[in-house]
């Protein structure tokens, strides 16, 4: 038989009981009581807000792992999309770029034909009914977001267009690198982007990301013609 | 291109063994009309050159199909305990549905919780009905192209006896002021494989995944379009489908685990969705691609 869930604040919480939330809780219902305090106030909007993410999925462990949030993920939330301080916004950089991984092989400009499947490959590493999507690997899900070779129509515009990409900046090493490190962690560049940190994450490996570099930079690649 | 019939759905149709009720064979005429619909005429109903727009423009919509069902369910004596669902009190007295659905999510003096729709359904079917929850939650949100569920008829009647009233969420209650904080927080929080908050696709005006028109919902007209528009008739499934099945679909893409059905985590992003959509003439189904 389900129980139904208390609500907040004033029912204590059934699960992921602790010391800190039912002092807070105490504090609430006295605030509550009195009306005298702005109430919720961000901590307690927090709390409130994480025990109902905590209560609202199931799955495996390996799977609620994800609504977990990294040091980085919790910095770059903000509500209304306040501005970020400099000194957290360093903070994301620094994690960001101390995240990079590079293929074995030292490689970073890989196969741009591989890329280009990757690129429009927008599948992978969703879950349903308990079931990570059986795929053989993740796509790069740039599609989904950014306008690839020329006369694409199919594609997304959350981020900028990638069209001419490497035409414009050449396969200098410097490039090249720079280009790695975005798509291994877009906050390397730009903390908090709306970029997902596709390599810091686990969704794209090191070699992936290398045909990805290519399919960006290889003056061959049909987003450079 | 952009889409085509998809022969699958078809068969998952043809293929289903639940006893049919009035809707199926309605289905079958809505599901027939929408490929046509969806191999011939997609980009007549793009909202401009590239995008697919997220509402389809049809006169009529075959989701209306479902209201009556809802409506029949509505006053059926049913479940272990024998009851209609007239003396569900939504939120206006018990059985008083003219304009209630408008005013949801709202604080619950008897469970002493802010509902929405669906949660507040659970409520009443297990109480009064005598349902079992677990039973009723799994079944909530049917397969693309089937008879569709209890629940989502019963959403789309009670919500279209409001249509014409502006939503009106209040937040004079301290748990509805809560629900609402937790909603908003919870739309910018980002986290999984891919960073997702909401508001990574839903922040601002004009953006698309791939062809997909992407809803802005921080907003006040952007949500007004979208919270006054759900239970909606979904083209692509060929039923009819409420606020939480769309979210359990964004939770999917945002690569999170599963979204357990009508939590407070729904109930809050619903109260910050429908509270910014303030003022906007509830007008359902919605008709969505
Ligand atoms: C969910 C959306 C999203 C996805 C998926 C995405 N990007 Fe981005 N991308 C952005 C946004 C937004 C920006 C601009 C902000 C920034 O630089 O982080 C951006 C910026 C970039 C830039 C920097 C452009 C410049 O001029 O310096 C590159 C390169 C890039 N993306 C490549 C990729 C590649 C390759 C993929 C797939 C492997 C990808 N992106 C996937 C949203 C996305
Ligand atoms: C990765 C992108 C993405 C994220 C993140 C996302 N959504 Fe969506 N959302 C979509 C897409 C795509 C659609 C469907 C557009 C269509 O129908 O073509 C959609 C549709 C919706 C709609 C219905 C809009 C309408 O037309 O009525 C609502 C409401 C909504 N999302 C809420 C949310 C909420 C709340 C969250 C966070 C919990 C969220 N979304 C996260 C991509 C996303």
């Amino acid at each position: 038989m389900h129980t139904p869930q208390p609500n907040y604040p004033l029912n204590p919480p059934l699960k992921h009981q602790n010391h800190q939330l039912r002092l807070a809780l105490f504090g609430l219902s006295l605030c509550l009581l009195l009306s005298a305090c702005g109430y919720p106030d961000a901590n307690t909007t927090r709390e409130l807000a994480e025990r109902m993410v905590l209560e609202a999925f199931s799955g495996s462990p390996t799977h609620l792992k994800r609504i977990e949030q990294d040091p980085s993920q919790q910095l770059c939330s903000r509500i209304n999309n306040a501005p970020i301080s400099a000194a957290d916004a360093s903070t994301v950089l620094e994690t960001a770029r101390a995240s990079i991984q590079y293929p074995a092989s030292g490689v970073l400009m890989g196969d741009w034909k591989i890329g280009d499947t990757l690129a429009h490959d927008g599948a992978g590493d969703r879950i349903r009914n308990g079931k990570t999507e059986a795929t053989t690997r993740n796509g790069g899900l740039c599609q989904n977001c950014h306008g690839l070779a020329p006369g694409e129509i199919n594609v997304g515009n959350l981020g900028p267009s990638l069209t001419g990409y490497g035409k414009l900046r050449g396969t200098d090493p410097a490039i090249v690198k720079y280009t790695y490190d975005k798509i291994y962690n877009a906050w390397s560049v730009m903390p908090c982007s709306n970029m997902p940190r596709l390599g810091a994450t686990g969704h794209l490996t090191p070699t992936q990301i290398s045909h990805l570099v290519a399919y960006l930079l290889d003056q061959k690649s049909p987003i450079n013609q | 291109m952009l889409r085509c019939c998809n022969h699958d759905l078809m068969h998952r149709l043809n293929s289903h063994t639940q006893p049919p009720r009035n809707t199926s064979l309605l289905a079958l005429i809505a599901l027939f009309i929408s490929i046509v619909m969806n191999c011939g005429l997609t980009p007549a109903f793009a909202q401009n050159d590239l995008s697919v727009g997220r509402k389809m423009l049809l006169e009529d919509n075959p989701g209306e199909l479902w209201i009556d069902d809802g409506k029949a369910l509505f006053f059926q004596v049913r479940g272990p305990k024998q009851a209609s669902l007239e003396r569900c009190d939504f939120g206006l007295g018990p059985g008083k549905l003219e304009g209630a659905a408008a005013r949801l999510p709202r604080y619950f003096a008897d469970t002493k919780r802010v509902e929405d729709l669906e949660s507040r359904l659970l409520t009443c079917m297990t109480q009064l009905q005598g349902f079992e929850r677990s039973a009723l939650e799994r079944n909530a949100i049917s397969e693309p192209a089937s008879r569709g569920s209890e629940i989502e008829a019963l959403a789309l009647y009670i919500t279209s006896r409001s249509n014409g009233h502006p939503i009106q969420v209040s937040l004079d209650h301290p748990q509805e002021k809560a629900m609402y904080k937790a909603g908003e927080y919870l739309f910018f929080r980002r986290s999984g494989t891919n960073d997702f908050g909401c508001v990574q696709c839903h922040g601002e005006p004009d953006k698309r995944i791939r062809l997909q028109d992407l809803a802005p919902l921080t907003t006040h007209r952007g949500a007004q379009e979208v919270a006054a528009s759900w239970p909606a008739y979904r083209g692509a499934h060929y039923v009819v489908r409420t606020l939480q099945w769309r979210l359990n679909d964004c939770v999917w893409q945002m690569r999170l685990p599963d979204l357990k059905y009508a939590t407070d985590y729904s109930i809050a992003l619903t109260t910050y969705l429908n509270r910014t959509g303030n003022g906007a003439p509830v007008q359902v189904p919605g008709f969505k691609r």
